[in-house]
């Protein structure tokens, strides 16, 4: 009994209130007609889209099936396709969200349907989907331009076109689905610093030893040619990597050939005294120093070493980077015959996302000598 | 007279102006003491054959490089006077043996053989070798003279310039024994000599930029091996070699030697035996062989000269709209550019011809380079504007008009190493005396007194307006007075320019090109300004024949040429980012660094 009352005294009215709420929304069955569809494909999800246009004449619950679709979106694959966020605002009925005096416009008229086309417009947005001038027309007759989703709309159109090609490197509206279209234009992407570099893509078979078939995406430029013909042969060249680089959402690992750096000139000039400046010869037609050219200071060479090559596999094992190696000296690198080469691979090789069919060795913090 | 008068009289002349001159005293400004230098007369005999004598040569005293000076805003007035080299025997001579040449080469229906036979005849092919070695000793002005008619055939006139400057080179760089030994076949005129220094660009980073090299063998012979430009290929051969790795040496190659193969415009030496011009030094070799600058300049002219007269021929015979071609306003202004480039370059060729003449140890370098490059720069430009008016019509006679002027404005080097070398040159000549000055400009905190007094000098120079004090108009025809003024403005800004541009770069002035390149047109503009305005005025002050329209070519050119060159001066001073050269390189830049498109097709669309 006094268990009875400490309980009822414990209980607060509002507590009591939200019990009677959550009752309530768990009576409601949710029917997901997204749930029973076999093949997860626009198709598909277009087609639900019809049948729920279909199914009513008013259309009702629209708001809440626009959210459940919105949520089932990634599922299907549909989240960058614009044609299916515009099949959505069709869902919505035409007309009637329209405000027609100053104090509709004013306190947001249905505001739960405004939130709703906002929300979805968001969506587009966090997905990078830029809509198009017809997505302007439907939102102008669905809300007129006093509507919020059309403000926000106003915005995007703003700023996202701006934001669409302000990255340097192209890429295609749709990126390729094979691994190996990939692999070369992330390593296009990495080596545009020389446009110098020649891209070659080898497969392993053409090295005998090879023991891992796949292919390799390999950048090098003449420059880098050179730097790595004029390497100390005593001192091994290092092989680092995985580094990832992305392709929007997709992930590429690659692998890059270093070596030493050399000692900086020391300049001790003056700048200053343009007593110095140095008297052109003057022969017609002779140009130039009659020394070879310096080559310091070049891209190549940063802080940690001298990038001679850069490569991704299709398996980003070690013994495609040994092939890889190989397949370096065989066209046009004939010093890596002689010189030693260090694998230090800093990643786990399984988590590298180009896998094809040879899952690596785990051994990678350790130091193997090859060559 | 009167029009003249007109025409070159400033349309405004401010009280200030008026006073100072009415009031000014002439004399004193005037330096007398140079005017009148003693005239040093050098006689050469050679005293194994006293029947023969070396022609006389009537030299003035040496002077300080003219051109040089100016990029210190210092002009040297006595050049004011236009050179008057030739004797009034040297005047009968030459024009006798031009007569000769013109009746073979003014002939349209003489053949190659007639021209070289004629050439022979009159000792063209030694036209440069001593008398004493059975040549004439022609002066740089006879030679331009010669080389105007036979530019009428262009192919020999490039060879016989090759031929000329390498004679002279030869005579520079070969013992006398082996001079001698040499000459005679030399001037005989069967086998001329081309010169090649020229070579392809490099395609490999780690090969050199300069890579015919000149190895001695065992036997004391040297022998080259490498490849070289070569247009005109023809007997014998006078290149540039590197020795020991890094000193550059002429060697000449024999008619037939072994080893030398010629391909399209490139020859080929492998193992070929040369004889070295050992007392050539390098500065040797840089005064001889830009000399060549100067006939490629003439030739340029002529080939301008021929554009007009094939423009001229074409439209005389036609009509348009029922009224003759030639009443077409378009149409004679287009004649009228071409006719004031060609007096104005033909003006400076003789001025510098006469600088070389007539002073002893001449330094004219910069001169010979600014002549060569006035024309190449502008008489592209204006043949691409007459060929425009036969238009379609007479295809094949304009290409090979265009054709004989590229291949002519890019004989042996292009206008932009030109004008580095210009520049270069010139900024180099003026670094030796500014040099103290740039270092304080340059380290304004350290010297603070010193730029408190430079900003006050510098005053009237930062408003463009310098003060006009070197009195160039006491020295011409008095007409000419507003066109010295404008002379006067662009030498006097020279300095400031210069100081600027070095206070700016320091020491990497030498790779601030798109800023060197201005400096150097300026430059070559006020050179051929001076000489315009000293030919004009002597030509009218002694009555020769249409003085009257060369006192209005001059004052038409230099008024153009001021504004020109105010420009060009004052985009210098502006800097990189005014001049929008910054940007029109990162323009370049990406292009050059990128593979991808610099721009979208104006079709291209974000959003649909």
């Amino acid at each position: 009994m006094a268990n009875f009352f400490r309980t009822i005294l414990r209980q607060r009215p509002t507590n009591l209130l939200i019990k009677r709420w959550e009752t309530t929304e768990k009576r409601v069955i949710v029917h997901d007609p997204f749930d029973n569809k076999p093949k997860k494909n626009k198709e598909s999800y277009l087609q639900v889209i019809k049948i729920f246009e279909g199914r009513d004449q008013r259309r009702r619950g629209h708001v809440e099936f626009i959210y459940a679709a919105l949520g089932r979106m990634k599922e299907f694959g549909v989240h960058r396709d614009l044609e299916v966020y515009k099949a959505l605002i069709e869902v919505l009925p035409k007309g009637k969200f329209i405000p027609t005096n100053i104090f509709q416009a004013e306190f947001m008229h249905y505001p739960k349907q405004q939130q709703c086309a906002v929300d979805l417009l968001e969506q587009m947005e966090n997905n990078g989907v830029m809509p198009d001038i017809e997505m302007e027309q439907m939102l102008l007759n669905t809300y007129g331009r006093r509507g919020i989703p059309l403000r926000k709309y106003w915005r995007m159109m703003y700023w996202m076109p701006k934001f669409k090609n302000l990255s340097p490197w192209f890429l295609p509206d749709k990126l390729p689905d094979d691994t190996l279209e990939l692999a070369k234009l992330a390593i296009q992407r990495i080596t545009s610093v020389d446009p110098d570099t020649k891209i070659s893509i080898w497969q392993t078979e053409e090295i005998e030893a090879a023991l891992d078939k796949t292919w390799v995406v390999s950048g090098q430029s003449r420059l880098q040619q050179l730097l790595l013909a004029k390497q100390p042969i005593d001192e091994p060249l290092v092989i680092k990597g995985p580094y990832n680089v992305y392709l929007r959402d997709q992930n590429v690992t690659y692998f890059t050939l270093l070596g030493k750096i050399r000692d900086e000139e020391k300049d001790n000039t003056d700048w200053d005294d343009v007593s110095k400046i140095e008297k052109p010869i003057g022969i017609p037609g002779f140009i130039g120093k009659t020394t070879l050219p310096s080559i310091k200071c070049t891209v190549h060479e940063q802080d940690d070493g001298t990038v001679l090559a850069i490569c991704a596999t299709g398996s980003s094992s070690r013994d495609s980077l040994l092939s890889w190696i190989r397949l370096l000296e065989k066209h046009d690198n004939p010093v890596l015959a002689n010189v030693p080469v260090i694998f230090t691979l800093i990643a786990p090789a399984t988590d590298i996302s180009l896998l094809e069919k040879h899952p690596t060795v785990q051994d990678d913090d350790n130091i193997d000598r090859a060559g | 007279m009167n029009i003249a008068r007109q025409l070159t009289k400033l349309p405004y002349q401010n009280v200030r102006r008026t006073f100072y001159r009415k009031f000014s005293v002439s004399s004193i400004t005037n330096d007398s003491v140079e005017a009148t230098q003693p005239k040093v007369q050098e006689e050469k005999f050679d005293f194994e054959d006293l029947k023969v004598f070396e022609r006389p040569e009537k030299r003035h005293a040496k002077i300080e490089p003219f051109m040089k000076n100016v990029f210190l805003s210092k002009f040297n007035r006595d050049l004011m006077a236009y050179p008057e080299i030739l004797t009034k025997d040297d005047s009968t001579d030459l024009d006798n043996r031009i007569a000769l040449l013109e009746k073979t080469f003014c002939n349209k229906n003489s053949t190659l053989d007639d021209r070289k036979n004629a050439l022979k005849q009159i000792h063209m092919y030694a036209a440069t070798v001593s008398v004493t070695k059975h040549g004439l000793a022609a002066n740089s002005t006879e030679l331009i003279r010669y080389l105007e008619v036979i530019a009428a055939d262009l192919d020999l006139g490039q060879r016989i310039s090759d031929h000329w400057v390498a004679l002279s080179a030869l005579k520079e760089g070969l013992s006398e024994d082996n001079y001698t030994s040499v000459i005679d076949e030399l001037i005989s005129g069967n086998d001329t000599i081309s010169i090649c220094i020229k070579e392809k660009l490099s395609d490999r980073l780690a090969q050199g930029d300069f890579r015919t090299a000149a190895t001695m063998n065992e036997k004391g012979e040297w022998r080259i091996s490498g490849e070289k430009i070569c247009i005109n290929q023809t007997g014998y051969i006078l290149l540039l070699a590197l020795t020991d790795g890094s000193r550059l040496k002429a060697f000449l190659i024999q008619p037939g030697a072994e080893g030398v193969l010629l391909k399209d415009n490139f020859v080929t030496f492998h193992n070929t035996p040369a004889t070295p011009l050992d007392m050539a030094t390098e500065s040797t070799l840089s005064h001889t062989l830009g000399i060549n600058r100067l006939y490629t300049a003439t030739l340029c002219r002529s080939s301008l000269q021929q554009a007009t007269q094939a423009c001229i021929d074409y439209v005389r015979p036609r009509f348009f709209n029922g009224k003759p071609l030639s009443e077409l306003s378009t149409i004679r202004y287009t004649i009228g550019e071409a006719i004031l480039y060609t007096y104005a370059c033909e003006s400076v060729e003789y001025f510098t011809a006469g600088l070389l003449d007539g002073y002893l140890e001449p330094d004219v370098e910069l001169e010979v380079a600014m002549c060569r490059n006035f024309i190449a720069h502008h008489a592209q430009r204006i043949l691409l504007k007459l060929l425009a008016i036969p238009g379609v019509e007479k295809q094949k006679d304009c290409l090979r008009l265009l054709e004989n002027m590229r291949s002519l404005s890019l004989r042996g080097e292009n206008v932009e190493d030109v004008n580095s070398f210009i520049a270069l040159r010139g900024v180099h000549h003026a670094s030796r005396t500014m040099a103290d000055e740039v270092k304080k400009i340059r380290n304004p905190v350290m010297n603070p007194s010193f730029i408190f007094k430079k900003v006050l000098a510098n005053r009237h120079q930062e408003k463009d307006e310098p003060k006009l004090d070197l009195h160039l108009y006491e020295h011409l025809h008095p007409t000419l007075k507003p066109a010295s003024d404008n002379l006067e403005y662009c030498v006097k800004r020279m300095r400031f320019v210069c100081e600027t541009l070095m206070g700016r770069h320091g020491l990497e002035v030498a790779s601030a090109f798109t800023e060197l390149n201005r400096l150097a047109e300026a430059a070559t503009e006020i050179y051929v300004m001076a000489a315009v305005l000293s030919r004009a005025s002597r030509s009218y002050c002694i009555g020769v024949r249409h003085a009257e329209n060369e006192m209005k070519l001059a004052a038409c050119f230099v008024q153009n040429s001021k504004d020109s060159v105010r420009k060009l001066l004052l985009e210098i001073v502006e800097g990189e980012y005014l001049n929008l050269d910054h940007f029109r390189v990162q323009f370049g830049r990406k292009v050059l660094d990128s593979t991808d498109s610099f721009v979208e097709k104006p079709t291209a669309r974000v959003f649909w």
